[in-house]
């Protein structure tokens, strides 16, 4: 049995047609050359376009924990072995799906694996309850120390998953856990809580350095496109946690939480955090533009946005409508100078559109932040009807 | 390491199977090299987030300062740029046909939908102000209404129609922005139950028509997608009131009539292959499925009544995932020629 659920070529050959059609875009390529290679590398899964993928996923859920409340309808007797059944099913269907329909992260097979790892990991914490920590449901917490082992055997069970059927969601759910198991490790021990947030950090530069090894031991092969959306996933993670962890203001916040305090209180080695709240964005943009590291410059700009926020919020250095109107200005004024400053291309930057399609569109995103006038939902954008697609997926456009 | 991988793998690859002359690869390897960074997009955001600043911040100054600068001047500036954008607008306008009008002008587009948004914010400040429309607040919302609607056909301005149909769902009392049906709505009232059932039956017929009969047939989404989630969230709430006051007649007739409307909806979305309508409506229509399924479950006895549920229902569901996997076929139709390959088809 292969490591990988599904066939890597798949990844392959969906990102090499991506690269061949922006090559024709760019007429580095003539039609008939990409007609020849779409032809030498065909799509031989089943993917359609998004909106069926949400419909497919949506009524997969539903089936699936329908017809797993029937089987504990059935054996409520058995609460284990019910569960066991239901992960089983899960998964065994997931694998059927994927060698004889083809099933390539297409909403059913995504619900399948997320209620099959679901099953497993209640079945983990429902067993240690029942067997080894009873009677302490009354104090339960989160940052309880019992949870360190259980919460080791999800990790495990979740990156077996991640490797298996690299899926971006069940990554950032990895991640999630494995940063919890650091938490709790650190508020066992006396000095932890001080240094929780360099311990975070710590923990975020681990992922980071897992991400340039991962990244590394797959360049080169089709690996690298099946494993793509899961180390995007990683990186941007690893980044923003990393920013996070020494926010000022999410360090303050944290801290007067976990001593229950109603009202924050400075922390020690503030000016530590001052630095880094400061300091990090314009890393990120900084090495973001050198590199011509689109998320890495999307996460500086959000993350200078969170640091401005932090100063105001424990700083009110102008009245809001002044603040407002000094720093519009400005960034009209920066954001027109350089897009007319740098076209058609200077130190390897351009203001001219590239024809790579955006997952991630910063610009509809502060537009629908910021209009909240009169609802006008049709305006363009927004038409699924082109009917070009042809199903197929993985082209696009549709 | 670059954010976009390097392509030398996938040149590589394309050479080795002699699909790509090595002096192409060479020259697509040097342009991929030597390619700027684009910060278009970027940029083009911050452009915005400034100017929204800009405008939020001189607004509030304007507000606060109010009595200084005297209410005549800011109606009288919010008109004279409105009257200025439906000029630039109607002097770019293209001759009206009933098809697609072919773009003149993006600037207009854009200056023309301003226009329609200075009309309503008049509207607003001389009703706050002066109370122009006094109580008749029928005649203030659906004067915009009277406007946009001509207006969307003579500029042939999809948002157009859309401001154009919000005004007249909230001269009915309706909310129909797509997000806020549930919730902006009080649908438990019978009343407003009622005028959404047919304000929305209206706008799908209305976009059903001009999709038939191809009077601005590109109009239709805007219609059907304002109409169908309006008029069937209505009658979804309906049919669930039904069901709890126990009054099968009305409950029958609400599930012929969204079964109804569903059909139509899959009528339109064959038609021009939208994926999003077929959603919608396969959606909508196992809603009223499940009520029916729920009615056919009630008639068992009453010790295998909860067996029956928990085998139906995943069995519904079932259908509906089989549905959504055969729809590639559902909806070019058997004899269409179909996508690069099906998913069953055998590995060359």
């Amino acid at each position: 049995m292969n490591r990988q659920a599904y066939n890597p070529n798949w990844a392959f050959h969906t990102a090499l047609r991506a690269r061949a059609a922006r090559w024709q875009r760019q007429q580095l390529l003539d039609a008939a050359q990409l007609k020849a290679i779409e032809a030498a590398y065909p799509l031989e899964y089943y993917r359609p376009a998004w909106p069926l993928r949400v419909g497919l996923f949506l009524f997969a859920i539903l089936g699936i924990s329908m017809a797993s409340g029937f089987i504990f309808l059935i054996g409520h007797e058995l609460p284990i072995a019910s569960g066991i059944i239901s992960c089983a099913a899960c998964f065994a269907m997931l694998e059927l799906l994927i060698k004889d329909r083809r099933f390539y992260h297409c909403g059913a097979d995504n619900a399948l694996l997320y209620v099959g790892l679901a099953a497993a990991g209640s079945l983990i914490l429902y067993i240690f309850g029942t067997y080894f920590w009873s009677g302490y449901y009354a104090s339960f917490r989160v940052t309880d120390g019992h949870l360190l082992v259980p919460l080791t055997l999800i990790l495990a069970l979740l990156a077996a998953a991640v490797l298996r059927y690299a899926d971006a969601l069940v990554t950032a759910t990895a991640f999630a856990a494995l940063l919890l198991l650091v938490s709790i490790t650190a508020l066992q021990i006396p000095w932890g809580q001080a240094l929780l947030p360099f311990l975070i950090m710590v923990t975020a530069a681990g992922g980071l350095f897992l991400y340039r090894r991962l990244a590394r031991r797959v360049a080169g092969t089709p690996l690298a496109d099946y494993y793509a959306s899961c180390l995007l996933m990683l990186k941007v993670l690893a980044l923003a946690v990393f920013y996070l962890g020494g926010n000022y203001l999410v360090v303050r916040e944290g801290n007067a939480e976990l001593h229950s305090l109603s009202v924050s209180e400075q922390v020690p080695f503030a000016p530590l955090f001052y630095l880094f709240t400061a300091g990090i964005p314009f890393l990120y943009i900084t090495l973001g533009l050198r590199r011509a590291d689109r998320p890495l410059l999307l996460l500086g700009l959000l993350t200078l946005a969170f640091s401005i926020f932090t100063l105001r919020h424990y700083r009110s250095l102008l009245p809001p409508e002044i603040a407002a109107v000094a720093a519009g200005a400005l960034l009209t004024v920066l954001a027109g100078a350089l897009l007319r400053a740098l076209r058609p291309t200077r130190f390897g930057l351009t203001s001219l559109p590239d024809d790579e399609p955006r997952h991630f569109n910063l610009e509809n995103l502060i537009q629908a932040q910021t209009a909240h006038a009169p609802d006008a939902p049709a305006t363009g954008g927004f038409e699924f009807g082109g009917g070009q697609s042809g199903g197929g997926g993985a082209t696009g456009q549709f | 390491m670059p954010s976009p991988p390097p392509s030398t793998r996938y040149l590589a690859d394309l050479q080795s199977r002699g699909l790509l002359p090595p002096d192409q690869a060479t020259r697509i390897a040097a342009s991929e090299r030597t390619q700027p960074f684009s910060l278009h997009y970027e940029l083009r955001a911050l452009l915005y987030l400034g100017t929204t600043l800009l405008a939020g911040g001189l607004g509030v100054l304007v507000y606060q300062h109010i009595n200084t600068i005297g209410h005549g001047v800011i109606i009288a500036v919010i008109a004279t740029l409105m009257a200025a954008c439906f000029t630039y607008a109607a002097r770019h306008r293209a001759p009206f046909i009933w098809g697609v009008a072919p773009k003149t002008s993006v600037g207009a587009d854009y200056l023309l939908l301003l226009g329609c948004l200075l009309l309503v914010v008049l509207e607003g400040y001389v009703q706050y102000q002066y109370q122009f429309f006094g109580n008749r607040y029928g005649l203030a919302t659906a004067l915009p209404a009277l406007v946009f609607v001509p207006l969307a056909y003579w500029f042939d301005h999809r948002g157009v129609l859309a401001m154009g149909l919000t005004a007249l769902a909230s001269w009915v009392g309706l909310t129909v922005a797509p997000l806020a049906v549930f919730t902006e709505n009080a649908f438990w009232s019978d009343h407003i139950r009622g005028a959404a059932i047919g304000l929305g039956g209206l706008l799908m017929l209305t976009g059903f028509y001009s999709e038939y009969r191809e009077r601005k047939a590109h109009f239709a989404f805007t219609y059907l997608l304002l109409g169908s989630n309006l008029a069937l969230a209505a009658l979804a709430t309906s049919l669930v009131r039904a069901a709890f006051h126990e009054q099968p007649l009305v409950g029958l007739g609400t599930v012929a009539l969204m079964m109804g409307l569903c059909a139509g909806l899959y009528w339109y979305a064959r038609r021009t292959q939208s994926y999003w309508f077929l959603v919608l409506a396969a959606g909508y229509a196992y809603f009223a499925a499940c009520y029916l399924l729920v009615q056919l479950v009630l008639l068992f006895p009453d010790d295998i009544i909860v067996l029956m549920a928990f085998l139906l229902f995943p069995l519904s569901a079932l259908l509906v995932v089989l549905f959504f996997l055969n729809v590639k076929k559902i909806l070019h139709g058997p004899a269409a020629p179909v996508a690069p390959l099906p998913p069953t088809a055998p590995q060359p």
